[in-house]
């Protein structure tokens, strides 16, 4: 054995230490280059560990911009990785989940469903799902989930890697979406209900009204004092009775409009108050004494179905904040006041107020303090959209103990109101004999209208709008023409139509009498034409003091 | 006896560049009376890299005085190079 075939320990140390400095320069990155071991070239390092970190930073980028989550667990289902989206979405900062177990952030349902998917995963299978995440303000978002499998070279199953997206917005949408379809489909069947009580309403008060005149102007018959005692009460009665019903349909369309059908306009908001507590009214008389302050506002700029809406909301959950059977001690405060360029419409109660901690969130949807079955948490959420859209505020204020006041801000409209309300105690004075044109097909109404108004005036009563332009056309004279607007041959708008025609001089004449349905057409009709319009049932008052307008 | 360097580099690559530097700053502080540093970029002449021993650039090999020792990486830690230069 020669000595050249021995390696010196010095030797051997001396290599050692240039191996650990070659190793630590490496680590350290203040190598350039290398020397191929096999091709004995040297291979510069720099180019490598370039590409290498441009490919990083490529990934990196795509993985930090995108707009989703993306979440990678192992096969334990500790967080191994997340990108800056996820973390945001559920409150976090990244490190702060890293090495959590992804259960952690699930409900105890959403972990069953996320266990048996990652079962399926393991079998190789890909899918997604939405569920609901913790978020670390203790709120649950909704996201959903595209998941897929991680395996390694040998086929194993490493983890999962999930991209995420938050749905809770859109989940909102579809449940708001949900409910707004049900009121609409409500408000279609309100509507036509609405209709068709409307015309024997109509002619019930016609008739009750007429039998009240009737007796009231007996005059000296001997039966006279007798009849009048015996009947006025239950006429009286029966009238009233017939009001109710009116204010109920009333309510029913005002609930049933949708509001691409009714787009904003001037609105009397202690009308749209008083329709809304009529229909709250079983929910609040056993809860509480109702106390109204009403100061004189102007007319907001509102939609009155919604509006409504609104309103029967708050009502309803101020009555249901108290508890049942001891009206005495609470009240509901229902106030209307101006406020600079806005109405303010408050709605206060006296029960347990609202708690500081939730405050911030009664107006996010699904938010809910009932219990389950009992309120989906959308109420508010819904009235604080339409406010908004209105362009006006709902807010909320409460003291625990003290009870809670919601606050609905309104822009006072700009323009008038759109219909002038007659008042019903118009004045009784007969004033000029006319000749009046009635025009409907309901049979009842027509005479009901007859009755109404044949002391005072000739008229004359038609089923059909031909007949009626018949007469018109034929040169008959009327001093006002009373026509229903929705008639199954002819319609109100084509009879106008029609008659501006054949007798211009009488298109002037024409108020409409309109029982509640209205297409679209409609609807738009009555918008844009200056004519005046009646709506049934209505009372004989209001009637007789529209018509000695057009006869003076 | 003055002191002889070999510096073995890889073209302008950035450590390259920085013990470069490093070296001239040291022999320039330190041994300024005598001494011989030779740069040597393995890129173009690897055979002499090869006959070194080389396997990363930057290595300094100090040659004389013996025994010959090697710096490996930028010479940012120059107390360290001054170890393997005087032995001390």
């Amino acid at each position: 054995m020669t000595a050249t075939n021995v390696l010196h320990t010095s030797d051997l140390a001396q290599r050692l230490v240039e191996a650990e400095a070659t190793i630590e320069a490496l680590l350290s990155g203040q190598i350039d280059a290398v020397v191929d071991s096999k091709s004995q070239t040297p291979v510069l390092l720099s180019k490598a560990q370039q590409a290498l970190r441009e490919s990083e930073e490529r990934y990196r980028q795509i993985v930090e911009a995108t707009t989703d989550g993306i979440i990678k667990i192992d096969a334990g289902a500790r967080i191994v990785f997340v990108n800056r989206r996820f973390a945001e979405m559920l409150g976090y900062e990244p490190p702060e989940l890293i090495g959590r177990s992804v259960f952690d952030l699930m409900s105890a349902a959403a972990q069953l469903s996320a266990r048996d998917v990652f079962d399926q995963h393991g079998q190789g299978k890909v899918d997604a799902v939405d569920t609901t995440l913790h978020h670390k303000d203790g709120s649950d978002i909704w996201v959903n989930i595209a998941g897929s499998p991680l395996f390694d070279g040998a086929g194993r199953h490493v983890g999962n890697l999930g991209v995420v997206r938050n749905v809770t917005e859109r989940q909102k949408l579809q449940s708001q979406l949900m409910v707004s379809d049900r009121m609409a489909s409500v408000g279609t069947l309100a509507a036509g209900v609405a209709h068709e009580i409307n015309n024997p309403l109509a002619a019930v008060m016609a008739n009750l009204e007429f039998m009240a005149d009737s007796l009231a102007t007996m005059g000296p018959h001997p039966n006279a004092t007798w009849l009048l005692g015996e009947l006025k009460e239950p006429l009286e009665e029966a009238r009233e009775a017939a009001q109710m019903v009116r204010l109920i349909v009333r309510d029913l369309k005002i609930f049933s409009r949708s509001p691409a059908d009714e787009p904003t306009g001037a609105v009397d908001v202690k009308e749209i108050m008083e329709s809304s507590v009529r229909m709250a009214w079983n929910e609040i008389r056993h809860r509480a004494q109702l106390v109204k302050h009403y100061g004189v506002v102007p007319a907001v700029k509102a939609n009155e179905a919604r509006l409504g809406q609104v309103f029967l909301n708050l009502l309803v959950n101020a009555a249901q904040a108290l508890p049942e059977g001891r009206a005495e001690y609470h009240e509901i405060r229902v106030s209307t006041r101006l406020d600079g360029e806005r109405v303010v419409i408050e709605v206060g109660d006296t029960g347990a107020g609202i708690r500081p901690e939730i405050i911030g969130r009664i107006f996010d949807a699904f938010f809910t303090t009932k219990a389950v079955g009992e309120g989906t948490g959308l109420g508010l959420a819904i009235c604080h959209r339409i406010v908004t859209d209105m362009g006006g505020e709902l807010t909320v204020e409460s003291e625990p103990g003290k009870g809670a006041t919601f606050r609905v801000a309104l822009p006072v409209a700009d323009e008038p109101e759109s219909t002038v309300a007659v008042p019903v105690e118009a004045s009784l004075a007969i004033g000029r004999r006319g000749r009046i044109l009635v025009v409907d097909d309901e049979e009842l109404v027509l005479r009901g209208v007859q009755r109404m108004l044949v002391k005072e005036h000739s008229v004359v009563a038609v089923t059909t709008a031909a007949g009626a332009l018949a007469l018109c056309a034929a040169g008959d004279k009327f001093d006002v023409i009373l026509c229903d607007l929705m008639m199954p041959d002819m319609t109100g708008m084509d009879f106008h139509a029609e008659l501006s025609r054949v007798a211009p001089h009488l298109a002037d004449r024409v108020i409409f009498m309109t029982g509640g349905a209205f297409t679209a057409r409609a609807q738009k009709f009555l918008s844009e034409t200056p004519k005046e319009h009646i709506e049934k049932p209505f009372h004989a008052a209001n009637l007789r003091a529209i018509i000695q307008r057009y006869l003076r | 006896m003055g002191l002889r360097l070999r510096l073995y580099v890889a073209g302008n690559a950035p450590n390259s560049v920085r013990a470069i530097a490093n070296a001239k700053a040291i022999c320039d502080e330190h041994f300024a009376a005598a001494h011989d540093l030779e740069i040597v970029d393995m890129l173009e002449q690897p055979g002499r890299a090869l006959a070194d021993g080389i396997i990363v650039t930057p290595t300094l090999l100090k040659l004389m005085p013996l025994p010959v020792q090697r710096v490996i990486g930028n010479l940012s830690d120059k107390d360290q190079v001054l170890l393997a230069l005087t032995g001390t």
